[in-house]
């Protein structure tokens, strides 16, 4: 797929532009949009979570710096949203140019995950100044695993975006059924609640279920970004980072021959 | 060297396709066949030699269009092989993927990496497409505010400059006015001097004669008859006009 991907750089280019210029066309404050949309959920999250419910001093854990941690949890997930959300439309909407002439399709899914990739690098700016601003010792050190989690992050992303992609040409419902289970992924993600509230939960049912908390690869994900950027405030073991890359690498493969596999048909029934 | 050779080839449709999630389950549930089939193309079998022109000629729902987009890659056909030697550049319905919120200058260059052109030749080719297509000043407009013949002129232009060996085209001299068409024509047996394959869908049959060389008459999904471009029109019109008189006898008689 990458030597393809390399002869088709300058379209890749072309649409990951368009792409991004489309989104923020008629925008007064454009490309900054990337920016003030996570400040806005942080700011919305932190009245209703920390000021509102009070979930930052609850059964004895408390959060120091809510808003940050919210926001550094936030900006992995919004990348992560925004490509799947992005994603479902990623073929059906350019049904007029797959119908006409062809070239690879995984073209497009891919264009949606770098555009967002695009997005997600200069909120990382963001959330090292958050940092910075409420005087929070950002882990230097730990700032030089971003890239390889941001590559974890790309690639189980890539996945879910293939699959979804060409599941939505089939059925348009693929579309509702997956706003719906992100609402649902984004609360089993550590966000809004630091994981301690899973582990050391006064109920003794999410107890025995916490080890099934971190099956899921974005739960592990989040909390490699909290290390960076709010601090070791529960370390992942080492076996969950090697579980996350290897269901990562087979999901992938597994979604792109689910995409190669239903691509046959695509020309006709979109 | 044949530049294109289709054996054997056979595509089904599937009729009624339930495009929701509903559909499939209560169909699963019902254990009934999902959809039934519509036999498009039928035992197609041609080939069409490097530098030769070849007509593609029958009636509406003939399999013209699907044996195009199967020629294009667009379609996979269900069984048999076709073989392409060289690059394939696709012009279907008034210019091959234009994109309509983009402008004719961001067409040119979506286009042309669409078929793999690289930054440097793109920007070769650029000036000579807006040059072809005489729409130096529309260029920056959308393509969606373009007349048909506009359009036409544009994927035209683009689909002749990609350095293709194989061009396709399909009906869309039907429109853009006479001048345009005549350069078309000219532009068609230039690249037809320089060695390039064309394949031709069309039924309006007079301008076929001067440029191909050989036809296909396609009905039904089947193959009637293969041959030199002047006996296959005959054919063709003869058959033509068979018919539109039968249809005539059964109306006076209605």
């Amino acid at each position: 797929m990458l030597a393809e991907m390399m002869k088709y750089k300058e379209l890749l280019y072309f649409l990951v532009h368009k792409e991004i210029r489309v989104k923020y066309r008629n925008s007064f404050f454009g490309f900054f949009w990337s920016l003030l949309e996570p400040l806005g959920l942080m700011v919305i999250y932190t009245v209703v979570f920390s000021y509102i419910l009070g979930i930052d001093g609850r059964g004895g854990i408390t959060i120091e710096r809510y808003p940050l941690f919210i926001l550094s949890g936030l900006i992995p997930w919004t990348f992560f949203n925004n490509a799947i959300r992005g994603g479902t439309r990623a073929l059906s909407s350019n049904a007029s140019l797959i119908k006409k002439v062809y070239f690879p399709r995984e073209i497009f899914p891919t264009t949606i995950l770098l555009s967002n990739l695009v997005n997600f690098f200069p909120a990382f700016g963001l959330v090292i100044a958050a940092a910075l601003a409420v005087g929070h010792t950002i882990h230097w050190d730990m700032l030089l695993l971003l890239p390889f989690f941001i590559l974890v992050q790309s690639a189980f992303t890539m996945a879910c975006v293939l699959l979804v992609s060409i599941l939505n040409v089939y059925y348009r419902d693929v579309e509702f059924i997956s706003n719906l289970l992100l609402r649902a992924w984004m609360y089993l993600c550590p966000i809004i609640y630091p994981i301690q509230f899973v582990m050391q939960n006064d109920n003794e049912l999410v107890r025995q279920l916490a080890d099934l908390y971190l099956l899921n690869p974005m739960a592990v994900i989040i909390s490699l970004y909290h290390s960076i950027f709010y601090g070791h405030n529960h370390v992942i073991g080492a076996g969950w980072i090697l579980y996350t890359i290897a269901v990562t690498i087979v999901f992938f493969f597994i979604s792109w021959g689910i995409f190669r596999r239903l691509n046959h048909r695509v020309g006709e029934v979109i | 060297m044949d530049a294109i050779v289709v054996n054997n080839l056979t595509k089904h449709f599937r009729k009624a396709y339930d495009k929701t999630l509903k559909g499939f389950l209560i169909s699963l549930v019902k254990r009934e066949k999902r959809y039934k089939e519509f036999t498009a193309l039928n035992g197609v079998s041609f080939s069409v030699k490097q530098g030769e022109s070849f007509a593609i000629i029958g009636g509406n729902g003939a399999g013209k269009s699907t044996l195009f987009k199967v020629l294009s890659g667009i379609i996979r056909p269900d069984s048999g092989d076709v073989q392409i030697n060289g690059k394939v550049a696709p012009l279907i319905e008034l210019g091959a993927g234009l994109n309509r919120d983009l402008t004719g200058a961001e067409n040119i260059r979506l286009n042309c990496a669409i078929f793999g052109l690289n930054k440097e030749r793109i920007q070769e080719v650029y000036p000579k497409i807006v040059e072809f297509s005489e729409l130096e000043d529309f260029i920056h407009t959308p393509v969606k505010f373009y007349s048909s013949g506009m359009k036409a002129r544009l994927g035209f232009s683009i689909a002749i400059h990609i350095d293709a060996d194989i061009i396709l085209i399909d009906e869309v001299l039907a429109v853009g006015d006479k001048d345009f068409k005549k350069k078309c024509y000219a532009k068609m047996e230039e690249l037809k001097n320089a060695g390039k394959t064309l394949v031709i869908v069309s039924h309006s049959l007079s301008p076929l004669r001067r440029i191909c060389d050989q036809g296909l008459i396609l009905d039904k999904g089947q193959v009637v008859d293969i041959g030199d471009i002047h006996t296959i029109l005959d054919k063709y019109e003869q058959e033509y006009d068979k018919r539109k008189k039968r249809k005539k006898k059964l109306k006076q008689k209605a």
